[in-house]
């Protein structure tokens, strides 16, 4: 037996993955297109099978979702792939005019969304990408957690006819979903609440995961509400969820204002009282440091999550 | 027949386009319009219109050819011209820059800078579907200010867009004042034509010349076409032509009155 050795994570990156649910999607839709910045690890089946439907356009993000409008507005599917930090803040008029507002079939893929890309630096950081997109009407955000939900997250947002965007991470995520995972657009209860839950998406489902593996030894039942669809954010079902429990955390690789922070917060305000405990990006920019350092930085690990869950519910901190 | 001959003589481009300013000075009395711009760009909006042989019935064929109003502030003008033609549903506009929906709108513009890069996605997909389509994109001078559109010059070219045409509103002005005092544009034509594109220089009141610019066979036919076309902002309106506080305005019924008498029916005949 090597059950043992299984137990270990494992981490795997997005990009291939992704790549081949775009190769698949071109292979069955003629009409699909798929646009780079001078970046195709998203595209590489798509341009080695469809050459003549990948188009780099450069390193030129506003004339990139400008081309795919015009593309789409013919009635094209398009798929704009690149890095989300420069997707998201140079071509943000674009996307809300162009392509948005017109309710476009545009899937937005935006690689390194939050702070994944660590120490390439504060330049390279968006932990405002899921707030921007979740701020444009007829928009569909989808932040998945690792390889297997990456895929699936692509492929809800290739069937969904209007804009979508998917925050992929900058290299390799630990997996978490076996390979058949069903997947819910209102997200996954992975672990049962017994005093708290989490309501986590992202790199935040390990770290609630982890969490849960921590208070569990302090006889603590921390429920885990995985959500691979950040909008629409599943409301209703969080309140459920947080009926009769204690505590509330959120876990996030976001800003607290504008991520599902937020979203968890105005489901419950009003309906629910307890301990509501953020671990979130807050009103700060980050310091250098990789990933890691970065998440530890704002709190959203496994051990500051159970701590703060600990100190609410009135149990003495053990977990650190 | 003295009839026929009216009825060309009507439908002629310059006629049209005296039609559309009237109407736009009309429209100008009870809303607020970017009038100076819009007067500037009659003339080439009528001689695409007329170059893509646009008919209303046309505007919902997939396979048309496109026209993208990317100085989008100059709707007004565009209103008119549709009007003009005969399309329905804009006697009385309201929205100040394009929005989609409207007839004849190819795109909603009115934040400078969009429309070169969606008329280059109009050009890939009509290259894409092996049509023979073609897209206009008509930008504003001062428009040029945006980096974006660099981007799309740049891009068009590269991809040898030949089904592309941009036409730029060459009046000189942009809000503030000359567009060679706020941020100099000159040698104008030599920048697009290092960019890798087909320039050429016309008289932008010039509806027949126009007409048969966009209309002639373009060699090499791999490289994407910008008219430069000169222009007088608020032409047709002599005391408002050049003058900068025509930029935007409503006029009063004396305006107005003072307006239309002041209104060369033919602008562009003598020229």
């Amino acid at each position: 037996m090597t059950a043992p050795a299984a137990r270990r994570p494992a981490y795997a990156p997005m990009r291939p993955a992704v790549a081949q649910v775009l190769g698949e999607a071109a292979d069955a839709d003629p009409a699909l297109v798929v646009l780079g910045a001078d970046g195709y690890g998203l595209a590489t089946q798509v341009r080695d099978r469809h050459p003549r439907r990948y188009i780099d356009v450069g390193i030129a993000e506003a004339n990139l979702v400008g081309v795919a409008s015009g593309l789409a507005r013919s009635g094209r599917p398009v798929v704009v792939g690149t890095m989300a930090p420069f997707l998201v803040r140079r071509a943000a008029e674009q996307i809300r005019n162009d392509v948005c507002n017109p309710g476009l079939n545009v899937t937005f893929l935006g690689v390194g969304g939050g702070v994944s890309y660590g120490t390439l630096g504060p330049t390279h950081h968006v932990p405002e990408d899921l707030g921007f997109f979740s701020g444009l009407p007829n928009t569909r955000v989808f932040c998945p957690t690792d390889v297997v939900d990456a895929a699936w997250a692509v492929r809800e947002a290739l069937a969904w006819p209007g804009p979508a965007y998917v925050r992929l991470g900058a290299r390799e995520d630990r997996v978490v979903h076996p390979a058949d995972r069903e997947f819910r657009a209102d997200g996954l209860l992975l672990a049962e609440p017994g005093e708290a839950l989490a309501v986590a998406t992202g790199v935040g489902v390990p770290v609630a995961l982890d969490a849960a593996g921590l208070l569990a030894g302090h006889g603590v039942r921390l429920g885990v509400l995985a959500l691979p669809v950040v909008k629409p954010f599943p409301a209703e079902r969080v309140r459920e969820l947080a009926t009769g429990l204690r505590a509330v955390a959120v876990v996030e690789e976001h800003l607290d204002s504008t991520g599902i922070t937020q979203h968890t917060a105005r489901a419950l305000v009003g309906r629910w009282q307890g301990a509501f405990l953020p671990h979130a990006v807050d009103d700060s920019y980050p310091p250098l440091g990789d990933r890691a350092e970065l998440l530890d930085h704002f709190g959203i690990t496994a051990e500051a999550v159970a701590a703060c869950l600990l100190a609410s519910l009135g149990r003495r901190s053990e977990a650190r | 027949m003295f009839a026929n001959a009216s009825d060309e003589l009507s439908d002629a481009p310059a006629a049209l386009a005296a039609r559309a300013r009237r109407r736009l000075l009309d429209l100008a009395v009870s809303r607020p319009v970017h009038l100076g711009a819009s007067l500037s760009v009659v003339d080439i909006l009528v001689a695409v219109h007329r170059a893509f042989g646009f008919t209303p019935a046309r505007s919902a064929d997939p396979d048309r050819h496109r026209l993208v109003l990317s100085k989008g502030h100059s709707v007004w003008a565009l209103y008119c011209v549709l009007a003009e033609l005969g399309m329905p549903g804009l006697d009385d506009p309201r929205a100040g820059h394009p929005l989609d929906g409207t007839p004849g709108v190819e795109a909603a513009t009115g934040a400078l800078g969009h429309g070169l890069s969606i008329g280059a996605g109009l050009a890939e997909a009509a290259r894409l579907d092996g049509s023979d389509r073609r897209t206009a994109v008509v930008l504003g001078d001062g428009e040029l200010n945006e980096g974006s559109v660099w981007e799309a010059a740049m891009f068009a070219a590269h991809r040898r867009l030949g089904n592309l045409v941009a036409v730029v509103d060459r009046n000189t002005l942009q809000q503030e004042g000359p567009t060679e005092q706020v941020l100099a544009l000159e040698p104008l034509a030599a920048k697009w034509e290092s960019f890798g594109w087909r320039v050429a220089e016309v008289d932008g009141h010039d509806c027949g010349l126009l007409v048969d610019t966009l209309t002639r066979p373009s060699a090499p036919t791999d490289r994407p076409t910008v008219l430069v076309a000169h222009t007088v902002k608020g032409r047709g309106v002599p005391y408002m032509e050049g003058e900068p506080r025509f930029h935007h305005l409503q006029l009063t019924e004396r305006q107005h009155r003072e307006a239309v008498a002041a209104l060369d029916p033919r602008p562009a005949v003598a020229r």
